[in-house]
């Protein structure tokens, strides 16, 4: 054989090893790359699904459209008949893509649940879509409409679930805005830059997102932490404010809301919202058995929901070294950051024997028939706090409504024992504080638990507890 | 006469056949797939283009039969395969263009006959080496004349015969594996000694240096001149494999890619086309890009992924929104409607294709035939990998097409021409050693 | 799920991709079994022809050895050569002598230091008699029935 030959085989060799490479980089973009653009908003793929075929509708759960695609002269249009919703159901652009509910559910409202492989597979090999039923919430207009109207124009968010099972009953984001805006490619554009442009976040869904101090509303936590720590809370500590427990803390001072001096125990911690108490308390338990309960309890950890969530956290460096800031985030304060969905599954689990539920947005998914595809039930989380001390708190949480001088007295819903805590949560300097309140209702057997917060709300509390009180009226019929 | 182990020449053909048995089915389950995607029914119109197309490879066939023709048998039935595949895309793609891609093919045929019949001798064709080399020049420069040349998309490479549009660079291709064939056979003699040496890296002697020297800048002035990015990157890359199949000298192709990548450099500072699909390969969704000459790219990797591991189905997926997709982007249209499985076999029959060239080249008798056969395996292989690479961002676009696929007259032609030399050179294999 | 025009449609798609692996499997069958029986043909040994060793050096086959030829013999100092003459004036890879069209053929593989039949250099292809004397480096064969 002539050296040609070798030759030859050697450029053989080199080809069969390009093509190699060149299968690979095609199996980059046909298997490995294809799911992020196949959502790229632009491919013009995507754009045909969502224009030329009719979205199913987004529906309450008793059966209320929410969000549903009209027919035009155009194809189909998207429309939304209720803007307190709009951070919940997101928006279907062909511009910007799917955002909420739109993006969470996306298969389903295309009529390729995945709950029903046969349609997955007819939609993608026979070209057969078949008609998009509905997606069923767990939201319930009148519960909705009650948190939109309690808020009203008011900055913050109100977030209402059953504690039995995590469905999202209500939920609220002021401000809001008008999603039919961005889902009409005329106006998308302009609405869009604005909604960007806008110091206020209207995009952002302040239930699930917002991270804010909690506040008293915290205590709960700190409570949990001592009750299962064998803490008496009946037995009284001493209580005069200003308060530091050593001359350690030099100039630093916890500071009670009601100047207060007295014996104290835990209930009246609760009612009267004693930061000193409560300072005690922590300092007692220590800063490990705080933060293990925040934990348990969530904070840190964004919760597993269909929608963005924030985890909020419970100190700049996830522990709690200092004694101060022990104290600090023992009575709510310190460096605590929460979202309102975060703390309304505190008082869930609380309201639930110690075991919090998973939140959900969704109930349900049904096809073009009517008939159900799929139920969304994701089952309880876990055991956090003991049923013994979940009645405990319950018990003294009446008493934050009830009780004399209760701060929480505005959460009061006549007929009904409502369990609840209001908090002021200071945040920035010169900032007006923040206005907490959580609920549950009736304290017997919770249907229902409300967080409530109003941004820079002047008297704190005290504004956010009625309106916590009206969205729990509505969702107990009264 | 001792034991002459003379092998009879076949009568019948029969891999050849039972092979382009399996083309027809091919070709037929295509098209209904396809035509029943548009038209939504299973209608008769869907098969009378493949059956035209079967009775003239069928008529190929028998042609070869007649003649006696000891070569090869398994080329043709993939050449006939790959263009058959053509035909649905463009069926697919472009319905309007399906007849005239027939016709070509027809024509192609014809061309394919006329290269097994002439010229009689094979090595004749060496001993005109610089005629080759001449007509060459002549016909890449033609497009630049102002009568017959013309300028499409920006590029200009066409010329105008008639009422046809030809890319008379497709030819010159073939005659520049002719010529170089040539003329490496004689100096190959002459330059297998050592060469001359600085420290451990070869230096080409004179004839060798000169024609490397020169077809470097003849491929920048065509890729300056012509705006064709393709085509010099396919000159270049002929001329270095046939460099290195004549020495075997990897070095030498080295130094030819250095220099390539030198001029290329150059020509992206320089020239505003290089600079465009440069930028496109790097960043095709940055915001300026992804409207606008980005535009092809974005929508062709959109169809990758819309292929996933099986495809869409044929007639299913949307490649139509890729601009030109029946020339430049067939690859990533095949590859959308029948995924990574179909794109993946679709490579498997070109390097199929190249594997049997490459045998044949080994076999061939003389080092002229050895090293022509191998350029002509070669200019396969390359164009696919350039094509495909560009469809799959892992190179910069170029014009080339994908051979025997994509829609193209002269390139479809040029291309059956290299299936007929091809065959001939295994032809000569063959009679001299007795294969089957 | 009743047939309809969808799955049809369906099955043809995957039928045409099921053609298309098929089609590529029996071409690749195709090609190995040309590929084998091409081997084969090479390897035939030709008959009663032979190589007889009339000089030789040290180390390469004796005078007097009469080496057996097939229809394709490789010859050269390589070890893997048909026929292997260890001479350092021969290249690894010397020369080919094919039996074709009933002649006997000789062509240099490309050698450093060149063949000779009775005395000439090969240049291209040349044809050797029963008779001749074909120079191999310090090596000298003549070719016999």
């Amino acid at each position: 054989m002539s050296g040609v030959g070798t030759n030859i085989r050697a450029l053989t060799l080199t080809l069969a090893a390009m093509f190699l490479v060149a299968s690979v980089g095609v199996s980059y973009w046909t298997v490995f790359a294809s799911d992020a653009l196949a959502n790229d908003p632009f491919n013009p793929r995507l754009i045909a699904l969502t224009k030329d075929r009719p979205r199913g509708a987004i529906v309450d759960r008793n059966g209320a459209v929410i969000a549903s695609s009209d027919k035009t002269a155009d194809g189909f249009a998207r429309s939304y008949k209720d803007r307190s919703l709009a951070q919940v159901t997101g928006y279907a652009s062909v511009q910007f893509g799917l955002a909420g509910i739109e993006k969470a559910y996306a298969e389903s409202l295309i009529g390729q649940d995945a709950a029903d492989p046969v349609s997955v597979w007819k939609a993608r090999y026979l070209g057969e879509r078949a008609p998009a039923g509905a997606v069923v919430l767990t939201i319930d207009e009148k519960i909705q409409k009650a948190a939109a109207d309690a808020l009203g124009s008011r900055r913050g968010a109100i977030v209402a679930l059953d504690p039995r099972t995590g469905a999202i009953l209500a939920s609220v984001s002021v401000p809001t805005y008008d999603p039919n805006q961005v889902a009409d490619p005329a106006r998308a554009q302009g609405a869009m830059d604005q909604l960007n442009k806008a110091q206020d976040h209207p995009l952002l869904n302040r239930a699930t997102q917002g991270q804010y101090p909690p506040g008293s509303t915290f205590k709960v936590v700190t409570a949990a932490a001592a009750l299962e720590s064998g803490f008496d809370a009946t037995k009284k500590l001493r209580v005069d404010d200003p308060y530091q427990p050593d001359k350690s803390w030099g100039d630093y001072f916890v500071r009670s809301a009601s100047h207060a001096h007295g014996l104290f125990d835990m209930s009246d911690g609760f009612r009267l919202s004693e930061n000193i108490y409560f300072a005690q308390v922590g300092l007692q338990i220590g800063g490990a058995k705080l933060a293990e309960y925040a934990k348990r309890f969530g904070v840190g950890a964004a919760p597993k929901v269909e929608l963005p969530a924030s985890g909020g956290q419970l100190s700049e460096s996830g522990s709690l070294d200092k004694p101060t800031l022990v104290a600090d985030t023992a009575y709510g304060q310190g460096e605590l950051l929460v979202s309102p969905l975060q703390m309304a599954l505190i008082y869930a689990a609380i309201a639930n024997n110690g075991v919090m539920p998973t939140p959900h947005y969704g109930a349900e998914v049904r096809d073009a028939d009517g008939r159900v595809v799929r139920q969304i039930a994701p089952g309880p989380g876990g055991q956090v706090i003991s049923p013994n001390t979940a009645h405990a708190l319950t018990t003294m949480l009446v008493g934050a409504v009830e009780g004399p001088g209760a701060f929480a007295f505005g959460g009061k819903v006549p007929g009904v024992h409502v369990a609840g805590k209001t908090g002021t949560a200071e945040n920035r300097p010169g900032e007006a504080p923040h206005g907490w309140f959580i609920g549950f209702a009736p304290a017997e057997a919770p249907t229902v638990v409300v967080a409530v917060i109003v941004e820079n709300a002047p008297d704190g509390g005290v504004t956010a507890a009625p309106l916590g009180a009206q969205v729990m009226r509505a969702a107990l019929g009264k | 006469m001792i034991g002459a182990q003379r092998l009879p020449v076949p009568r019948t053909r029969f891999t050849e056949l039972s092979l382009l048995f399996w083309v027809a089915a091919l070709a037929i389950t295509g098209f209904v797939a396809v035509v029943a995607a548009e038209t939504s029914s299973f209608g008769p119109a869907a098969i009378a283009v493949p059956v035209v197309f079967l009775v003239l490879m069928l008529a190929l066939h028998l042609f070869l039969v007649a003649r006696r023709f000891h070569g090869d048998q398994v080329l043709m039935p993939i050449a006939a395969g790959l263009t058959a595949i053509g035909l649905v895309l463009v069926q697919r793609l472009a319905s309007d263009l399906v007849l005239q891609q027939l016709s070509w093919a027809i024509i192609a045929a014809g061309a394919f006959a006329a290269t097994i019949l002439i010229p009689k001798d094979l090595t004749a064709l060496a001993r005109f080496k610089w005629t080759w080399a001449l007509l060459g020049l002549l016909l890449l420069v033609a497009p630049l004349m102002p009568v017959i040349g013309r300028e499409i998309n920006g590029a200009r490479i066409w010329i105008k015969v008639g009422p046809a549009s030809i890319e008379p660079w497709e030819a010159v291709k073939l005659l520049l594996v002719v010529f170089f064939a040539a003329y490496l056979e004689e100096y190959r003699e002459v330059l297998s000694r050592s060469p001359r040496r600085i420290g451990p890296l070869p230096i080409p002697p004179v004839p060798y240096l000169v024609p490397i020297v020169a077809m470097w800048a003849i491929a920048m002035v065509v890729m300056i001149l012509e705006k064709d990015v393709g085509a010099t990157a396919l000159f270049f890359g002929i001329f270095l494999a046939m460099l290195f199949l004549a020495t075997g000298e990897a070095f030498y192709a080295l130094i030819g890619l250095a220099l390539l990548l030198l001029g290329g450099f150059a020509a992206y500072q320089l020239f505003g086309h290089v600079h465009v699909r440069v930028d496109t390969w790097l960043r095709p969704f940055a915001e300026d890009l992804r409207f606008d000459a980005g535009y092809q790219m974005v929508q062709g990797l959109y169809a990758l992924a819309n292929g996933g591991l099986l495809g869409a189905g044929l007639g299913n997926g949307m490649p139509e929104r890729i601009p030109v997709v029946w020339s430049d982007f067939v690859f990533a249209a095949f590859a959308e409607e029948t995924g990574l499985a179909g794109a993946l076999a679709l490579l498997a029959l070109y390097l199929l294709f190249l594997y049997r060239g490459m045998q044949i080249a080994v076999r061939a008798p003389t080092t002229f035939l050895q090293l022509l056969a191998a350029g002509l395996a070669f200019i396969v292989a390359l164009q696919t990998l350039v094509i495909v690479g560009g469809n799959a961002r892992l190179i910069p676009l170029t014009g080339i097409t994908l051979p025997f696929v994509a829609y193209g007259g002269s390139s479809l032609v040029t291309n059956w021409m290299l299936v007929g030399l091809l065959l001939r050179v295994s032809e000569v294999s063959n009679r001299m050693r007795g294969g089957p | 799920m009743e047939i309809t025009f969808g799955v049809l449609l369906w099955a043809v798609r995957i039928g045409f991709l099921v053609l298309l692996y098929l089609f590529l499997i029996r071409a690749f069958a195709a090609l190995q079994a040309a590929l084998s029986s091409e081997e084969a043909v090479a390897a035939r040994p030709s008959g009663i022809a032979h190589l007889v060793v009339q000089r030789s050096v040290r180390g390469a086959p004796r005078v007097g050895e009469r080496l057996p030829l097939r229809a394709v013999n490789a010859i050269g100092r390589d070890a893997g050569n048909d026929v292997v003459l260890n001479d350092e004036a021969a290249s690894a890879k010397h020369a080919l002598l094919e039996f074709a069209e009933g002649e006997w053929w000789i062509e240099d593989s490309g050698s450093t230091n060149g063949t000779l039949v009775n005395g000439e250099v090969v240049r291209s292809r040349e044809r050797v008699q029963y008779g001749d004397e074909v120079a191999i480096g310090r090596v000298a064969l003549r070719l016999e029935q």
